[in-house]
C-alpha cells in the first residue's frame, strides 16, 4: 500500500461525532415504539438463600401490569456457554447462569422476576407487590476462604472454576541464582465500569415473526444466547446494536437482551427495559478483585532469574468470563519481561459476591499492578535505576514468552518509558506536609481474542453509481470510534472523502458479522476486514480502468473520485465512468471479505504452553503525584502515557483512547472500589462509587509511537485496553518515591496511605 | 381527592412552548424526555453525573433533580438549541475538531455546561474550565480534549 | 406507593400557613438537590412539595456593621458570587468553593443545606465558628436559634414542624482569621470524610479567641468548645498545636462508613485541625 496516506493517521473529526454534538444520536433508551410496554426486574435482596415462596399474584393483578415472568416461564432457564480451552480437570466447565432464579439465590441483586406494564410507574409499583420468602443458606465472600475444602459451595462441589499455570525452566533453580528476591502480596479492587449510559434496549416482534432487540450491545452475537433461552431458531432473533454510551466490558455479557426478548415473546408487544443506575451497580458484573502473591528474583547486575506467582480471582457467584479473564492474567503475569524461570498458578474462585467478568484490561491490569510494583522494589533493593533494571529485561521481538509465544512485532518499551518519564520534566518542590514523587510503569496487553476461539470478522463494501461507498459491518461502536475507523480505512483505500463513505453497522441480520467489540479486537479484526473488502473493490475498479486507459493495473491509483496513472497523472478517468462501465459488464464493484485471525487448537492442559494471542501492545505511563502527609490524600499533578499503536488510524481518537484509559486506570489506582459487606453492595450509585472528575486528573500527555509493526490494518495495534494497565502501578511507584511507603492494596485511598505512613 | 393529583405545566424548550400535566414530583428530565427531547440524557437520575444538564433561565441545571413544576414558565435550552448539521455552534464544532467526544453520552450535558460557562466567563483558564465541568462525568475521554475544545472556543481558535 | 402534592405559596405568610396546616408533611422544596433524591430513593413517600424557590422573602444578602444576613433561599452560587460576602467575609465564600460542583451550587440553597441536618453539610462548620444563627419562622412569630443548638442527629433538627428557616445570620468577628478544610476522597463533587472550620484571633502568637467546628466526626456538625478552651491563652508553636489538637479525641465520635473508618476519621481530624490552626496563625499557606 502507498506510504503517503491522505486520511489514515490524520486528526479526523468523524461524522458520528457530529451527530453526537448535535444530540441526534438515538441511544438505546431514546428509542420508542407505539404500544410499548415498560419492564422492570425484580431482584434478590439476599446474597445466598433459597426461595421458599414467591408470590407474584398481587403484582399480576395490578391494573396496567401485562405480565410477570418467573423462572417457570423461561423455556430454557439456563444460559450455557462452553468455555473453550479449559481442561476437564477443574471445577465447572460451563459458564452457566440462570436467567431468572429458579430456587437458589447466589448473589444480592440476582434477577428473580420480570414485570412488563403499560407505564414505568406501574412497572415500578408492581415490583413492590412481589413478595418473596427466603431461607438463608451458608455463604462465602472471601475467595481465599472459598478455596478451602469445607467452604460452602456455590455450584457443584468445587468453588475453583478455573486454573491456569505457566511452567518455564526451573523456578527454584532460578531463585538460587538470584542475588535479591522480592516477595509481596497485592490486592486489587472490584472496579465498576461506570459507563454513563445505563444498559437499555427495546424489543419487538416484526411482521415476519422475528424478535428484534435494539439495545446497547458490545456483542450482537448474543442473538444466539437469546434463541437458546427461548428455544427458537437463531434466525428468528435479530439484534440491532445502537451506538453505545460507553461499555468498557460492562455491555459485553448479556444484560437486558434476554429479559426483553422473553417479555416480547410472551406478550407480543414492544418492550423497553432500562437499568437504573443502582441496578447497574448490583445487577451487573464488575472487574475481578485479585489477590496476587509475587516472588521475583534478580541477579545483582539486574537480570531477572525467576518469577513465582499465585493469582486468585474472585469470580463472584457465576462463572461468566472468569476462566478467560484468568487466561489473560496468567499469560500477562510476567510483565513484558524475559524471565528464564517461571512458575505461575492462577485460580478463579466462586463466592457469593456479585459476579465478575469482562472489564477493560480483562485480567491484564491486576497483574500489571503486581509485576510493576515488584520491578520497582527490585530496583530499589539493587540500588539500580528502575528503568535501567527494566531495560535489561524487556522482551524483544523474536523472544519467546513464558507462555511459549513468540513476540512478532516491535517492542518499543524503552522508548515509551523514556519519553513518558521525560515528559514529566522537573519534579515539583512540594512542601513540609505535601511531598512530591515521580513514578512510572510499563505494561503489555494482547489485542485480538484468544486464538483458539477462531475469530473472524466480515465486512461488505460496494461503490454506488455516484462513486460513493457503502460499508456494511457488524462491529458495534462503544464510543471508541470503531465505526469511524472502518469509514477512514475504506475512504483511504478507495481514494474517497470521509463524507463519501457511509457505514451501516451492528445489525445481526443486515450487516455481515464482524464479531464483538471486546478484547481490543475491533480495529484489528473489523479494520482488517474493511481493508480487505475495500481492496477487493478497488481491484475491480483498477482492473476495469486499466483496460479503459491501457495502463498496468498496478500503476493506477484512486484519488478524489478519479482513477489515474501514477506514471502519467494526466492519464485519468472519472471514477463514475469506471463504475458505469463495470455495471455495463456485470462486474459489480462490491465485495464481502472475511478476515481470519491466526487459529490455534484449544488448550488441552491447564499449563499454557502455546501461543494464545495474535499480538501485544506495549507502553509506559509516568506520574507526578503529591502526597499529603497529614491526610494521606494523593493528587495527580502530571501524567504522561506513551504507547506504540503500530499505526494510528485517527490520531485524535488514538490520543483519546490513551487519555481515557489512563484516567480510568487512575480511578482504579486511587479511588474506585465497589464495596460489599457480606455480599450486600454498599456503593451502588455514582455518589458513593466515585470515579475521577475533571478536577481529579491533570492534562494527560499522550505520546503516540508508531512502529507500523502491528497485525491490524496498515500495521496498527490495538490501544483500547492497553492504555489502562500501567496507571495504577505508576501511581503506587510515585507514592513510594514521594513518601517512602509502598501500597500493596489498591485503591491507594487517603486512609490506606495514611495508615501506611503511621507505621 | 385522587392520590395521583396532576398539575398543569407550561414552559418553553428551545423557544418552543411545551405544555403538559404532571405529577408533583415529576422531574424536568422526565418531562423533557416524555416530550421527545431525548437529547437530554438520563445517566444516573440522582444528580451525580451531569448527563441531564440543560440551561434553565440562564443557568446550567441538573434536570434530573429539578422539579418540573418549579420550571413553570421557564426558558429551557437543550443541546438542540445550539447548531445544525450545516452550521454547528462554535462549541459543537470544537468538540468535533478536538475529538472531545467519544461515546457522546455525556456530550449534550457537557456542551450545555460549557455554554453556560462561556456566557458568564468568556476567557476562563483551564483550571476554571475544569472546575466548571466537574459536575459532568465523562468516562471515555479523560477530560483533556474537552478542556482543549472549550478553551479553543474561548480563545477564538479554530482547528 | 408514593403520593405527592405540589403547592407554590405566593408569599411568606402563605408559606407559613401551609406549614401550620401540614407540619412535617409540607416538604420544603428549594433547589431540590436533596429532597428529590430522597423521594426517588423512597425514603420520603408522601407529602406536599412546597416550592419556595422564588419566594422573595427568602432571598437577599445584606450586611452592615459586621452583621450578615443571608436569606435561606439564596443559592450556594449566589453566595459565591456575592460581592458583599466576598469582600466582607471571604472565609465563608472560600468555604463553599468545594461545595459539590457548579451545577449543584446553582440549585442548592443555604437554608436547604442547613435544614438537611447532615453531619457533613458543607456550609455548617464555617457558620458554626461564625456563631451563626438561623431565624426560624412560623405563623406565631420568629425565633432565633444558634446553629450549635439546632441539630439533634443525622437528618434531625430542632426545627418544629410548622417552622421554616427564613434567614441565616452571623457577625463577622472583629479580629482574627478563619480557615475551612474539607477532606474528600476526590477533588470534584465529594462528600466530606471530615471537615474542619477554625476561626482564630491571636496576639503575638498567643490565642485570644478560637472557635473550632467539625463536620463528619459526630452525628451532628459539632462545635468543639472543650478543645477551644484548651487553646485559649496558649502561645502556639507547631508542637503545641499538635498536642492541643490531639485533645479533640474526647469530643468526637466518628463512625465507619464507605468513605472511611472511625479510626481514620479520628486521627486525620487531629491533623486537619493542626493544619487549620497553623494556617490561621500564618505558619503556612
Amino acid at each position: 500500500m502507498k506510504e503517503n496516506f491522505s486520511i489514515i493517521g490524520k486528526r479526523l473529526g468523524g461524522l458520528d461525532e457530529k451527530d453526537k454534538v448535535l444530540g441526534n444520536v438515538v441511544f438505546a433508551d431514546d428509542f420508542v415504539m407505539p404500544g410499548m410496554l415498560y419492564a422492570r426486574v425484580f431482584r434478590a435482596e439476599k446474597a445466598s438463600a433459597k426461595i421458599k415462596c414467591l408470590d407474584i399474584l398481587r403484582a399480576q393483578s395490578l391494573p396496567g401490569v401485562i405480565c410477570v415472568l418467573t423462572a417457570d416461564d423461561v423455556p430454557h432457564n439456563e444460559s450455557v456457554k462452553n468455555v473453550v480451552g479449559q481442561t476437564t480437570e477443574v471445577g465447572l466447565l460451563e459458564a452457566k447462569h440462570q436467567v431468572l432464579v429458579k430456587e437458589r439465590v447466589r448473589y444480592w441483586g440476582e434477577a428473580i422476576a420480570l414485570v412488563a406494564a403499560e407505564s414505568p410507574d406501574t412497572a415500578c409499583r408492581a415490583l413492590e407487590l412481589i413478595e418473596v420468602e427466603y431461607e438463608d443458606l451458608p455463604a462465602v465472600f472471601d475467595p481465599l476462604e472459598a478455596m478451602k475444602p469445607d467452604a460452602p459451595k456455590i455450584h457443584g462441589d468445587n468453588n475453583i472454576i478455573a486454573s491456569w499455570k505457566l511452567r518455564k525452566g526451573d523456578a527454584e533453580a532460578g531463585f538460587a541464582q538470584a542475588d535479591v528476591i522480592v516477595e509481596n502480596t497485592y490486592r486489587t479492587p472490584r472496579q465498576e465500569h461506570a459507563h454513563i449510559e445505563p444498559e437499555s434496549g427495546v424489543s419487538w416482534m416484526d411482521d415476519m415473526g422475528v424478535i428484534n432487540i435494539r439495545y446497547a450491545a458490545q456483542v450482537i452475537e448474543h442473538y444466539r444466547d437469546i434463541a437458546t433461552v427461548l428455544g427458537i431458531p437463531e434466525s428468528r432473533v435479530r439484534v440491532i446494536g445502537t451506538l453505545i454510551g460507553g461499555g468498557f466490558g460492562g455491555k459485553e455479557d448479556v444484560t437486558v437482551e434476554v429479559f426483553l426478548a422473553l417479555l416480547t415473546w410472551k406478550t407480543g408487544r414492544p418492550v423497553k427495559l432500562t437499568y437504573t443506575r443502582e441496578e447497574m451497580g448490583y445487577g451487573r458484573h464488575k472487574r475481578h478483585p485479585y489477590v496476587l502473591k509475587y516472588k521475583t528474583g534478580a541477579t545483582k547486575d539486574g537480570k531477572l532469574t525467576a518469577l513465582e506467582a499465585e493469582l486468585v480471582s474472585d469470580a463472584g457467584a457465576y462463572v461468566y468470563l472468569s476462566p478467560w479473564v484468568l487466561v489473560y492474567s496468567t499469560v500477562h503475569s510476567t510483565g513484558p519481561y524475559f524471565i528464564p524461570n517461571v512458575k505461575v498458578d492462577a485460580s478463579s474462585v466462586l463466592t457469593n459476591n456479585i459476579m465478575s467478568s469482562a472489564c477493560r484490561g480483562f485480567g491484564g491490569m491486576q497483574v500489571a499492578f503486581a509485576y510493576e510494583s515488584q520491578m520497582d522494589e527490585l530496583a530499589e533493593k539493587l540500588g539500580m535505576d528502575p528503568l535501567e533494571l527494566r531495560k535489561k529485561n524487556f522482551l524483544k521481538r523474536g523472544d519467546i514468552t513464558a507462555s511459549y509465544q513468540e513476540i512478532t512485532s516491535e517492542v518499543l518499551l524503552e522508548e515509551a518509558a523514556r519519553k513518558a518519564k521525560a515528559a514529566l520534566g522537573e519534579k515539583g518542590r512540594g512542601s513540609k506536609t505535601k511531598k512530591i514523587g515521580h513514578g512510572f510503569a510499563c505494561s503489555w496487553q494482547s489485542y485480538g481474542r484468544m486464538t483458539y476461539l477462531h475469530d473472524t470478522s466480515s465486512c461488505w463494501v460496494n461503490l454506488e453509481m455516484d462513486g460513493s461507498a457503502v460499508v456494511r459491518t457488524g462491529i458495534p461502536d462503544l464510543g471508541g470510534g470503531q465505526r469511524e475507523s472502518v469509514r477512514a480505512i475504506t475512504a483511504e483505500v478507495l481514494g474517497l472523502k470521509l463524507e463519501e463513505v457511509h457505514v451501516i453497522s451492528t445489525d445481526s441480520q443486515v450487516t455481515p458479522l464482524s464479531g464483538t467489540v471486546t478484547a481490543t479486537r475491533a480495529l484489528y479484526m473489523s479494520g482488517n476486514a474493511a481493508k480487505l473488502a475495500s481492496e477487493n473493490v478497488r481491484k475491480i475498479i483498477v482492473e476495469e480502468a486499466s483496460e479503459m486507459l491501457s495502463a498496468e493495473p498496478e500503476r493506477l491509483n484512486l484519488k478524489d473520485k478519479t482513477v489515474y496513472s501514477v506514471d502519467e497523472p494526466s492519464k485519468l478517468l472519472p471514477l463514475v465512468d469506471v463504475i458505469k462501465r463495470c455495471a455495463a459488464e456485470g462486474k459489480v464493484p462490491q465485495n464481502l471479505a472475511t478476515f481470519k485471525a491466526p487459529f490455534t487448537e484449544p488448550i488441552t492442559t491447564d499449563i499454557i504452553k502455546d501461543p494464545v494471542f495474535p499480538d501485544f501492545t506495549f507502553g509506559a505511563q509516568a506520574a507526578e503525584v503529591e502526597v499529603d502527609l497529614e491526610t494521606g490524600k494523593v493528587n495527580i499533578l502530571k501524567w504522561a502515557a506513551a504507547h506504540d499503536v503500530g499505526q494510528a488510524i485517527n490520531l485524535n481518537r488514538v490520543e483519546g483512547q490513551i487519555e481515557g484509559g489512563a484516567v480510568q486506570g487512575i480511578g482504579f489506582g486511587i479511588m474506585e472500589d465497589y464495596l460489599e459487606e457480606e455480599g450486600v453492595p454498599l456503593t451502588w450509585n455514582l455518589h458513593d462509587y466515585i470515579i475521577p472528575t475533571s478536577k481529579d486528573v491533570p492534562d494527560i500527555m499522550s505520546i503516540v509511537l508508531q512502529s507500523k509493526s502491528g497485525k491490524g490494518p496498515f500495521g496498527a495495534k490495538g490501544i483500547g485496553e492497553p492504555s489502562i494497565s500501567a496507571a495504577a502501578p505508576a501511581i503506587v511507584n510515585a507514592i513510594k518515591d514521594a513518601v517512602g511507603i509502598r501500597i500493596y492494596h489498591i485503591p491507594a485511598t487517603p486512609e490506606r496511605i495514611f495508615l501506611a505512613l503511621q507505621e | 381527592m385522587s392520590n395521583r393529583e396532576l398539575y398543569d405545566i407550561a414552559l418553553t424548550v428551545n423557544d418552543q412552548e411545551v405544555k403538559g400535566r404532571v405529577k408533583a414530583e415529576t422531574t424536568l428530565l422526565d418531562f423533557l424526555r416524555d416530550n421527545n427531547f431525548y437529547e437530554v440524557k438520563k445517566g444516573c437520575d440522582k444528580g451525580d453525573c451531569g448527563a441531564c444538564t440543560v440551561i434553565m433561565d440562564g443557568k446550567s441545571t441538573l434536570s434530573c433533580i429539578t422539579s418540573v413544576l418549579q420550571a413553570q414558565g421557564s426558558k429551557i435550552y437543550t443541546v438542540k438549541s445550539l447548531g445544525t448539521w450545516d452550521k454547528l455552534h462554535s462549541l459543537q464544532q470544537a468538540f468535533v475538531d478536538y475529538e472531545a467526544v467519544q461515546c457522546g453520552f455525556c456530550t449534550p450535558g457537557m456542551l450545555m455546561t460549557a455554554k453556560a460557562l462561556l456566557e458568564k466567563n468568556d476567557h476562563p483558564s483551564r483550571e476554571e474550565i475544569r472546575e466548571a465541568i466537574s459536575g459532568n462525568l465523562c468516562r471515555c475521554t479523560g477530560y483533556k480534549k474537552i478542556v482543549d475544545a472549550i478553551e479553543a472556543v474561548s480563545k477564538g481558535v479554530r482547528k | 406507593m408514593s403520593s405527592f402534592k405540589f403547592y407554590k405559596p405566593d408569599n411568606m405568610e402563605d408559606l407559613l400557613k401551609v406549614k401550620e396546616e401540614l407540619g412535617g408533611r409540607a416538604l420544603i422544596l428549594a433547589g431540590g438537590t436533596n429532597l428529590l433524591i430522597y423521594i426517588k430513593e423512597g425514603s420520603i413517600r408522601e407529602g406536599t412539595l412546597v416550592d419556595i424557590k422564588s419566594l422573595k422573602e427568602l432571598k437577599g444578602i445584606s450586611g452592615d456593621n459586621g452583621y450578615i444576613e443571608i436569606g435561606a433561599g439564596v443559592t450556594i452560587a449566589e453566595i459565591l458570587e456575592s460581592p458583599l460576602l466576598n469582600d466582607r467575609v471571604p472565609f465563608f465564600t472560600d468555604t463553599l468553593k468545594n461545595f459539590a460542583n457548579p451545577l449543584v451550587r446553582n440549585m442548592a440553597s443555604l437554608g436547604g443545606n442547613i435544614a438537611d441536618a447532615s453531619p457533613i453539610g458543607d456550609t455548617i462548620p464555617s457558620l458554626l465558628v461564625l456563631n451563626g444563627r438561623i431565624k426560624a419562622a412560623c405563623l406565631k412569630g420568629e425565633r432565633s436559634v444558634p446553629l450549635d443548638r439546632l441539630f439533634k442527629g443525622p437528618g434531625e433538627s430542632n426545627l418544629k414542624p410548622d417552622e421554616v428557616i427564613r434567614t441565616v445570620q452571623f457577625s463577622i468577628p472583629e479580629r482574627g482569621k478563619g480557615t475551612f478544610i474539607k477532606l474528600g476522597l476526590r477533588n470534584g463533587t465529594s462528600c466530606s470524610v471530615t471537615s474542619v472550620a477554625v476561626w482564630l484571633a491571636a496576639e503575638d502568637g498567643r490565642v485570644e479567641d478560637i472557635r473550632i467546628a467539625f463536620g463528619g466526626v459526630a452525628p451532628i456538625p459539632l462545635r468543639l468548645k472543650k478543645t477551644e478552651s484548651l487553646f485559649k491563652g496558649e502561645k502556639l508553636d507547631e508542637e503545641k498545636i499538635r498536642a492541643l489538637s490531639g485533645e479533640i479525641d474526647k469530643e468526637i465520635s466518628p463512625i465507619t462508613d464507605v468513605r472511611g473508618s472511625a479510626e481514620y476519621r479520628k486521627q486525620v481530624s487531629v491533623r486537619l485541625l493542626s493544619r487549620a490552626v497553623r494556617i490561621c496563625m500564618g505558619m503556612e499557606e
